[in-house]
């Protein structure tokens, strides 16, 4: 073997290093982003065969999924589906990263709002719309997943981020569930509190969670329906009257949420109401399947806090289009990641996932068996605004005005609390 | 059989006082060595290269840019993102005030507990042998199981906070909710979770002491204090550099525990640097959030350096 200097040796470790600093400096991003000008093509067809990864964060869903791919998997030889499964908050920091190189997420699952919009820039998502999938959805409902003319995602899940709320309670104060306007649902709440109940359990200290009142406080309250579009873009403003006239309603509500409610996380919430001590969990729909296993008996219906005064408000209620499918226009399986979501777009297997996981599907023509869903249906013919959080791109934007309510709630005054959000807003235009 | 040009230049010839060749002689030679030799430290610089000085050195160009962490577009900044984290973001200047507030209370808290728990727990009795174990175990224990734990016991609804004050006709607090106390109990935790191990560094450092040392300060009336001042603190001083170091460190990156105590992203009352940093990166602004890691890199190296200069608690000479 022949021998180097301890110079030649230096030499080459020096040489080594200078490559390693030479590539750490090559320009970020690369030029590995898929897609491009042209815009997203169709998926490519061929034989439905071979590994297909299903990226998505829905770990609850994980056995309804697996029955699902058996059921797939018997109408095609050959093919093989994966579920790569993270938590929510790792999905949102890395899937897209994790996608780009295609080797997982063949097909996957996008959040509404910043996700699905970070997704449609980096090219990720083939074009849908001449799928066979598209036709089984509602037509209302797939605004969600269009850039533009292309339809490049499918939102799977319809949920209403509105209150629950345990019907039992509400009979046994005499408690209207459908309080036509503010002063009937304020009306309401002191009569659950009366009959010894917590009227709203809400998960103050779970910023997610705790979110998702502000699309039913916002909606009949806000002068557009793009507004937190329009508080990003500094055309509305927190301390505008009618976010002003919204968070005294926070206020309102206050003395009917549990004590220290601030403080609470999500489980708790979920636990006082499951356990009949609250008469309505203030998430959404989305809980039923947490708060049946919770031990929750008693049937639940939906209340919408109308915050009008007259009761002529624009909607009946909120709902958010979710579970965005996609095909990953970087795998390298695109025939096969397609057909399962043409598969799971059939109202069979669409109503095979719903009545499994009670979550109701933007699925068409789809059989509702399980009893809470059955309930909750009438909520999908109803005047309902798309959850308006979901608009804000930048989320510390989105956090920083849904902080104000949190505030309000804990006794920031409402100027005080809207002028903490504007300032983080102005800093963000 | 070949000679070494070095070993030939450095022979003398024969006669003769001087040398062969000075120049040559002068010249180091270099070693000539089996080149597997530098075989096996290449593992390890592969490693350092391609998982520090990359990102490192990455994470200074992506702080000049705007780079979004998606698309391949960007721009070149200067230094505007460094200028906007100090001047035009409050939720890192927020984020950077309770981080250095946190810091400074797990510091001095931890600290003193570690030293009384040592000092209470020097002796080997079957007893302090348990206590020991005991106060050291949350040391062994995830960040995230921690965090869990606190949080559960921090919950107003069904904590063991609340409920052991409820037995007690007391109203307890919304410990995490209320804004103005979320860091100090995140603190509480902080401290409970790393106390067991500088304690342990302690007691290191205490059962170095030579007893005799105390025997002749008791023979001279020296009181508890007198022996502390005196005897105790000289030779745990340099152990007390090494806790605060540590505990600096430790509690600039509580990353896991507070996401896992508050929730991502957690409220403004409890976001820290790192907790920030993870933020901007989640929200897409990659330029942005390699120009905070460097000045949060540099925060804690600058922290550290301070803190070693002016506690000056390793004693010098011999």
């Amino acid at each position: 073997m022949s021998q180097i200097s301890r110079r030649q040796a230096v030499a080459l470790l020096g040489a080594l290093g200078f490559g390693a600093a030479a590539a750490a400096c090559a320009g970020p991003g690369g030029s590995t982003a898929p897609g491009g000008a042209s815009g997203p093509a169709a998926p490519s067809t061929g034989a439905v065969t071979g590994k297909v990864s299903f990226a998505h964060w829905r770990g609850e869903d994980k056995a309804v999924f697996d029955e699902l791919i058996k059921r797939f998997a018997a109408k095609h030889d050959g093919v093989e589906i994966a579920q790569d499964i993270s938590t929510s908050n790792d999905y949102n920091a890395q899937a897209l990263q994790k996608l780009r190189g295609g080797s997982i997420g063949d097909a996957f699952a996008t959040f509404r709002g910043s996700q699905f919009k970070n997704f449609t820039e980096a090219g990720i998502y083939t074009e849908l719309k001449d799928s066979k999938a598209v036709g089984n959805y509602q037509k209302g409902l797939l605004s969600a997943g269009r850039n533009g003319d292309s339809q490049l995602g499918l939102p799977y899940q319809v949920v209403f981020p509105m209150p629950m709320a345990n019907v039992d309670l509400f009979d046994k104060a005499g408690a209207e569930i459908a309080p036509k306007n503010w002063d009937a649902f304020l009306g309401m709440c002191e009569k659950l509190a009366s009959a010894g109940v917590i009227p709203i359990s809400w998960p103050g200290g779970d910023v997610g969670n705790g979110g998702q009142l502000f699309n039913c406080m916002i909606a009949n309250n806000a002068p557009v329906d793009d507004m937190c579009a329009q508080i990003e873009q500094g055309k509305l403003k927190c301390t505008d009257d009618w976010f002003l006239k919204m968070l005294g309603q926070y206020k309102d509500l206050a003395p009917f949420v549990q004590p220290n409610a601030t403080g609470t996380a999500v489980e708790p919430a979920q636990n006082l109401f499951s356990q009949g001590k609250a008469a309505m969990l203030a998430t959404g729909s989305y809980h039923i399947a947490a708060v049946r296993g919770l031990g929750a008996k008693f049937p639940i219906d939906l209340v919408f806090p109308n915050t009008t005064s007259d009761g002529n408000g624009k909607y009946e209620g909120a709902y958010n289009a979710t579970f965005i499918l996609g095909v990953n226009s970087a795998s390298k399986n695109q025939a096969a990641a397609a057909a399962w979501i043409d598969f799971l777009s059939e109202p069979e297997n669409a109503g095979y996932y719903a009545n499994q996981t009670a979550q109701h599907v933007s699925v068409d023509k789809v059989e509702y068996t399980n009893p809470d869903l059955k309930r909750l249906s009438p909520w999908l013919q109803k005047k309902t605004a798309l959850a308006a959080r979901f608009q804000f791109n930048n989320l510390d934007v989105r956090n920083a005005v849904e902080a104000s309510a949190t505030a309000v709630i804990s006794g920031t005054s409402p100027e005080q609390a809207a002028a903490a959000a504007q300032k983080i807003v102005d800093e963000r235009l | 059989m070949s000679i070494h040009p070095g070993t030939a230049a450095k022979r003398k010839a024969p006669g003769s006082n001087a040398p062969a060749n000075p120049a040559k002689v002068r010249r180091r030679s270099p070693t000539r060595v089996n080149p597997a030799l530098y075989l096996f430290p290449l593992p390890a610089v592969a490693v350092v290269a391609f998982f520090l000085v990359m990102p490192t050195l990455q994470a200074f160009q992506y702080a000049i840019t705007d780079w979004n962490g998606f698309s391949a577009a960007f721009n070149y900044v200067g230094v505007d993102n460094f200028v906007r984290a100090f001047t035009k973001d409050s939720l890192f200047t927020n984020a950077l005030t309770n981080n250095l507030k946190f810091v400074l209370l797990v510091v001095i808290a931890q600290t003193v507990f570690s030293l009384v728990l040592a000092l209470l727990l020097t002796k080997n009795s079957r007893g302090s042998i348990l206590l020991r174990a005991l106060f050291f175990f949350p040391t062994i224990l995830s960040s995230v199981s921690v965090a869990f734990i606190w949080k559960f016991i921090y919950d107003p609804n069904f904590g063991l906070a609340n409920s052991v004050l409820r037995t007690v006709g007391v109203d307890g607090g919304a410990y995490l909710g209320n804004d103005a106390q979320a860091l100090y109990w995140v603190a509480v935790t902080q401290v409970w979770f790393h106390s067991g191990q500088m304690m342990v560094v302690y007691i290191a450092g205490l059962q170095a002491i030579p007893r005799e040392l105390y025997e002749a300060a008791e023979m001279d009336g020296a009181n508890k204090w007198q022996q502390f001042k005196s005897i105790t603190w000289p030779f745990v001083a340099p152990a007390t550099s090494i806790v605060v170091a540590y505990t600096t460190v430790q509690s600039f990156k509580a990353f896991d525990l507070i996401l896992g105590i508050a929730g991502n992203p957690p409220k403004a009352a409890l976001d820290i640097l790192s907790t920030r940093i993870y933020s901007t990166f989640a929200n897409s602004e990659f330029g942005y959030a390699a120009a905070q890691s460097i000045i949060f890199m540099a925060m804690i190296a600058l922290v550290t350096w301070l803190q070693r200069r002016l506690l000056r608690l390793t004693p010098k000479g011999d």
